[in-house]
Formats: structure tokens, sequence, C-alpha cells
């Protein structure tokens, strides 16, 4: 048996080298890229361009003896209240108007969303009049029922005697705290959950376009070296596993290269739009925050990302080399397509409920784990010997996968047929070298 | 000291592709596999190149089993021809040289070398796409031997070639025996095989029916050819009562007999002569490997043979 290297090293060179310089591959890489970039700056180009605008809410009082400001409380309500989270954009702007006539025209114009006319009424109590043209339950509509709750309370407080400062008491939010029940749910207190989620989500996509795009690069480059007969003098020249090694590494790089330009792209647009937004004429205003990447928790999911990542392409370059035309690898790999999906929409499952015991069995098991255990890292709480028992299964099936496609891929590029059989594989592997 | 193929059998799934086989080829030589599509000259080819595990059997060259020998004492140039279609012919030649453990420059300067040889200096950085089927063979060869190999196997290597290249690749076969090199090649076209080869083996439904130099083979069919052409002799009609002469063919130019091994070919002149007859052609040969083949086989070589094997053994 000869050594994994050198051979593996030339192959996996000139695979990358061969599909990095294709047209395909720029092309791609560069359409991925701008779409990454368009995509993280959207928020961006949409508020500037007056696009994504708050919606413009007038407010018009009839009624003179009014103890507060309506806009101030209005305005109170918008970004204390439920209406609007701390830091996110003012998605409604409040502003106060005398002129009812052309506020109604400007609402019929469309320029303003809603005109809020206050009168006292006949009962002491003040009556609101809302003019829109949008739906009842759009969200300017909605504040404003909300606002008008709150300033009719405010009035009847005020003409029963209370002065502003006992109101504000009254309306001061109480004093709550949440203990945590175990240690566990106290640490994961600490983080922030909806960006661990998020994150979360983020990984588990990122390994499933991987492992789906590059792996079939894998199977489509080795059944092309199939269909064009170049395999017989490859594999006269190299071993099935330096060859299928080779293919993986340099099938697999390429992928990775285009897989990090175009996480550089997306990570630059987060970085540049704060400045381009000003450049624009905009007041960047703070988004939602990915959790700091800590260098351990980088290194867990790079070593789960390219164990996963590994493994699929292992397998599917014995798929490549089972069928004798590239247009039969999408047939013969469903399989496999199979296992990577389910691993897939398990995930999903699993990053709403990370502590259910399935998730803890399956984030063990090497076809699954690149999914669940980095899933469970960042919202779950794995002890170190389950991740340490992950990785070795991992590492486990990465050597015997290894093992069984390169059996499969010593019999299987000799045979050709109008369709690939298992069985006719697998009965070739036991006879060939 | 030589190429030993030694009983080698192979099945698939029901089928035997070969059964037995065994034949040897001394070192240097110009070895011919002679049998029909299908008769197995692929799958033992495969076999001697271990990318195929025979059965039973065993294959050695120089004394050592070939599973244990190095890959580049082999280079192979398969039936069915590949080469990466987008690399530039260079890079190709190249990537293939390093999987043999060539390195970058030795191979380079090999492959100007050849390139030149074949009258196609030039095409080094074209790619392989871009040059006529007989351009991409003669790449194809050069990638059978930019490593240097001991033995070089060719599966069909003639097939498709326009008659210059025919002579181009003859050529680089005797420049390759002039350099030590063990050559063996399969083919039905017998006429090469006259030409170059100095022994052959003859396989037929996975058997060797008959293996050795050519010479032998000729002698041990136990007969002769004789053509003979007399003065207004019309058919020579007295052939035919002579014992151990067959007259095969009675042409306007000469009549062709076939004479067995107990009687000499010169008794036959001596007998016209004897006769008064004038003779203006007389003529003695061996039978042809065209004829040998025949007799053994009891069809043509470029006929189909009934096999099984037509997806594998191609």
């Amino acid at each position: 048996m000869s050594g994994l290297f050198p051979n593996a090293w030339h192959v996996a060179r000139r695979e990358y080298r061969q599909r990095v310089r294709g047209r395909t591959f720029i092309v791609t890489t560069a359409l991925l890229a701008v779409v990454a970039l368009v995509y993280v700056l959207l928020p961006v180009i949409l508020r500037t361009t007056g696009i994504d605008r708050p919606a413009q809410v007038a407010v018009l009082v009839t009624a003179p003896d009014l103890s507060a400001d309506p806009v101030a409380t209005l305005d109170g309500l918008l970004s204390g209240g439920s209406a609007g989270a701390a830091g996110a954009p003012p998605k409604i702007e409040v502003t106060r108007v005398t002129d009812a006539a052309d506020a109604r025209q400007r609402v019929r114009d469309g320029r303003l969303n809603g005109l809020l006319t206050m009168s006292r009424g006949s009962g002491g109590d003040l009556a609101f009049d809302y003019l829109t043209n949008g739906e009842a339950n759009d969200e300017a509509s909605v504040f404003v029922r909300q606002g008008a709750s709150a300033l009719a309370i405010a009035d009847r407080l005020g003409r029963a005697g209370l002065t502003p400062e006992d109101r504000s008491s009254i309306f001061a939010p109480p004093d709550l705290t949440t203990s945590a029940a175990s240690a566990a749910a106290g640490r994961r207190e600490d983080r922030d959950f909806g960006a661990s989620f998020l994150l979360g989500y983020i990984l588990v996509v990122l390994t499933f376009m991987a492992i789906l795009t590059y792996g079939n690069w894998v199977a489509q480059s080795v059944a092309e070296e199939k269909s064009s007969r170049v395999m017989e003098l490859l594999i006269t020249a190299a071993s099935p596993r330096q060859l299928l090694t080779g293919k993986v590494m340099g099938a697999g790089a390429a992928g990775l290269t285009q897989f990090a330009v175009v996480i550089v792209a997306a990570l630059v647009g987060l970085q540049a739009g704060p400045a381009l937004e000003r450049l624009l004429g905009g007041a960047p205003v703070g988004g939602g925050q990915l959790p700091a990447l800590t260098v351990g928790l980088g290194l867990a999911f790079g070593v789960f990302f390219m164990g996963g990542f590994l493994l699929y392409s292992i397998l599917y370059a014995a798929v490549g080399s089972m069928v004798s035309r590239q247009e039969d690898v999408q047939a013969a790999a469903s399989p496999l397509m199979i296992v990577a999906m389910a691993g897939y929409f398990v995930s999903f499952s699993a990053l709403n409920g990370i502590d259910q015991g399935w998730v803890g069995i399956l984030s063990l098991i090497p076809f699954f784990s690149p999914y669940l255990m980095p899933a469970r890292i960042l919202l779950g709480d794995p002890s170190p010997w389950e991740i340490a028992l992950s990785i070795g299964l991992l590492a486990a099936a990465l050597v015997g996968a290894l093992w069984v496609a390169a059996r499969i891929y010593s019999a299987g590029v000799l045979l050709y047929g109008q369709r690939p059989n298992i069985r006719e594989v697998w009965r070739a592997t036991r006879v060939s070298r | 000291m030589s190429l030993v193929i030694d009983r080698i059998s192979k099945r698939f799934a029901e089928v035997a592709a070969l059964d037995q086989v065994s034949f040897s080829v001394e070192p240097g030589r110009i070895f011919g596999l002679l049998g029909a599509n299908g008769a197995g000259k692929t799958t033992c080819m495969r076999i001697v190149l271990d990318i195929l595990r025979a059965d039973r059997g065993e294959v050695t060259w120089r004394g050592t089993r070939n599973v244990a020998l190095p890959r580049r004492t082999w280079g192979y140039l398969p039936e069915e021809r590949g080469l990466y279609a987008r690399m530039r012919v260079g890079d190709q030649l190249r990537y293939f040289a390093s999987l043999y453990g060539v390195s970058s420059a030795t191979a380079a300067a090999e492959i100007d070398e050849w390139l030149e040889r074949f009258r196609i200096p030039d095409y080094r950085d074209r790619r392989v796409e871009e040059l006529s089927k007989g351009n991409q063979q003669k790449i194809q060869f050069i990638a059978a031997i930019i490593h240097d190999p001991e033995v070089l196997i060719m599966d069909e290597p003639f097939s498709g070639l326009d008659p210059v290249n025919v002579r181009l690749l003859k050529e680089a076969f005797l420049e390759m025996a002039t350099r030590g090199k063990t050559l063996i090649f399969s083919t039905h076209q017998m006429e090469m095989v006259e030409e170059l080869c100095e022994a052959i083996a003859i396989i037929d439904r996975g058997r060797v029916v008959v293996s050795g130099p050519v010479r032998e083979v000729k002698r041990a069919m136990n007969r002769r050819t004789v053509r003979l052409a007399t003065e207004g002799g019309d058919g020579i009609r007295w052939l035919d009562q002579l014992p151990g002469v067959k007259v095969t063919r009675r042409g306007e130019d000469y009549v062709e007999m076939e004479v067995s091994g107990e009687r000499e070919p010169d008794t036959i002149l001596q007998a016209a002569i004897g006769r008064g007859e004038r003779v203006t052609r007389f003529e003695i040969a061996d039978p042809s490997l065209e004829e040998i083949f025949i007799e053994h086989v009891g069809r043509r070589a470029t006929e189909e043979s009934e096999s099984h094997l037509a997806t594998l053994d191609r």
C-alpha cells in the first residue's frame, strides 16, 4: 500500500487550480459576493432611499385644556413601550399640526399616514378621530389606538387631581427580577438568546450549503474523469485512496475559497454599512449584533464544519465513481442528499428546543453532529466529554468513510454501464485491489 | 527474468473473462496480444497493471510480483483514450509525470523531445480540446511513457489512426524498443503484428490458444504455403494428384497451395521440372498470422465474437 502523499497533494493542486481558474467559478463567486453584499446592505439602502422611511402621524389638538403634551406622551410610548425596541430605528414619527384642512389633504395625498384629531367630548372625556389611508391594523393604527388610550387615562387622572409626578410614579415599571432555576440556565441567562439563535441558524445553513454544493462538485468532478476516460490513466498512476483524498482536498479547498470570498464580502458590508449610511446622508442605527465569537467557539465550529464537510465529500466522491455519465450524479447522490437534508431540517427543531434528549443523542452521531453540536455549544450546555466524544466519533467516521469510499472508488471507476447498481459495485469491491 | 503471466483466471459475476491465461514476454521485445473484441485482452492488461486483481494466478516481472512493484514500472495506453480536454498539453503531461514522481524539469525536457519527434513542437501550450484526434492520440502516447516505464502496455494503439500517424507511432515503438523497453500491445490488425512483433499470444474467449515467438508459432503450424506459376500452365491440374499438397487458390497469375510438414516444398519444383513445365514463379512462404488466427480461433480477428464482456472489456 502506497502512502497518501505526495500524490494526493498533486491531485488536490490540479483540481484546485483547474477549478479556481475556470470561468464558471469566477463568475459564480463574484455573483454570490455581490448578492451577499447587497443583502447585508439592504436595510441601509432601504432607509437612505426612503423606501423604508418611518410612518408619519400628525396630531391635531382642538381641546384647549390638556394638562400634558400629547406629542411628548406618544413619543415616550414609542421609545419606551411596546411599539419599538430600544436602539431600533423609529418606525413611526409623530408631529403636531394646527391646520386641519391642510393635514387632511396631506393624508389624502399619502404624505401623511394618518391624522389623529383630539377634542373634548360631551361627557368631558377626550374624543379621538383617526383619519388614515392605511389598514385598520397596520403598525401606525395599532400604535395610535394604544396612544389614544394612554392619553385618555392620563387626561382622566389629571382631571381627578393627580399631579404629573403622581402620574409618572403610577406608570413607572414594576420591580421584577428573574432568577435562574439551574446553574446551566444561569450561564445561558448571560447570553443574548436571540443573537445566539441567529448565529446557530446561520451556522446550520452554511454547513448545509457547503455540504450540498461542494459535495456535489466532488461527485461531478470524479464522474467527469470517469466519463472522459482519463480515469484509466489516473488509476494506473495513483492509488484510489490518493486520488480520492486529493480530489476531496482540491474541490473542498476551491469550495472553501468561494465560501470565504462570500463571507468576507458580507462582513465588509456589515462593517461599511454605517459609514455608507452617513455618506448617503442618513443616520446609522445599531442593528441586532451577532454574539462575539470566542476562540474556543470558533475552533469548535471549524472542527465540526470541516469534519462534516469532509465526511460528506468523501462519500460524494464514491458516488461519482459509480456513475458512467455526469448526468447520473444527481440521481445516484440522492440517498446521501436525503441524509444531509434530514440533518438540516432536524436542526431547526433542535434550535427551538436544544435540551431535548434526542438532540443530545443525535449531536454525537457523525452525520448529524456537524449540524447539532455547534448549535448545542451555542444554545445549550453540552459537557466537555460529549463534545470530545462527538469529535472522536466524527474522526472515526472519516477514517471509515475513506476506507469504504476507496474500495467503492477502485471498483467503480472501471465499471461502465447504463445504471449505477450498488449491488454490482459492492460485489466488485470484493475483488478489486 | 521476463514478464510472466502465470495461470491467471478472472470471473465477472457468472462470466469467465480469463481462464488459466499463461504466457511470457522477454524483456526488450515487442509482443503482440491478439484476439477479437471481448476475448479478454483488456482484462488481461488491467490485471498485469494491477488495476484489477485476478481471482487466481499471478503476474511477475523480473521475478517480482506485480502487486509489489512500483507503479512507474508500467506505462499504459488505454483503448478508450482520455485526457483532460481543457488542460494545456504541457500542464497535463507534467501532471501525469508528477503522479509517477517525475520532477517537473525532467518531464518538461522529455515532453519537448517527444513533441519534436511527433512533429508538433509548438502544441505544448495548447488545450487538448483544440487538437485533432490524431494529435490527441500522440499526447496520449506521451502520457503513457512520460515517466520512462520499463514495460509499456498499449491497448489497440493503432485504432483510429491515419497512415501518417501510424508510421509515426511505429517509429515511436521502435525508439522505445531501442531504449531497451518491453512493449506489449493488443490489436486485431495482423499486418501490424507481422511487421513489429517478435512474439505473440492469441487469446480467444478468455483462453490463450497459442503463444510464443512468431517464427515458432508459424513453424508449429507444420505447413507452408507454396505459390507456383508455369508458362501456359492453365491451372496446373496435376498438382491435385500430389500427396501432401492442397490447392487453396487457382488464379490467373498463380496457383497457391498448402504443403504439409511431411513434404519438402522443393519436391514440388522438382515435380514441375520433371514434367517439362517452364516454371515462371515459385515461392515458399510461412503461413500468415491471419491464417494462423483463423486456424486457431475459427474466424477472423476483426469479426466480433459473441462476447458477454462487451461493457467490461472495452
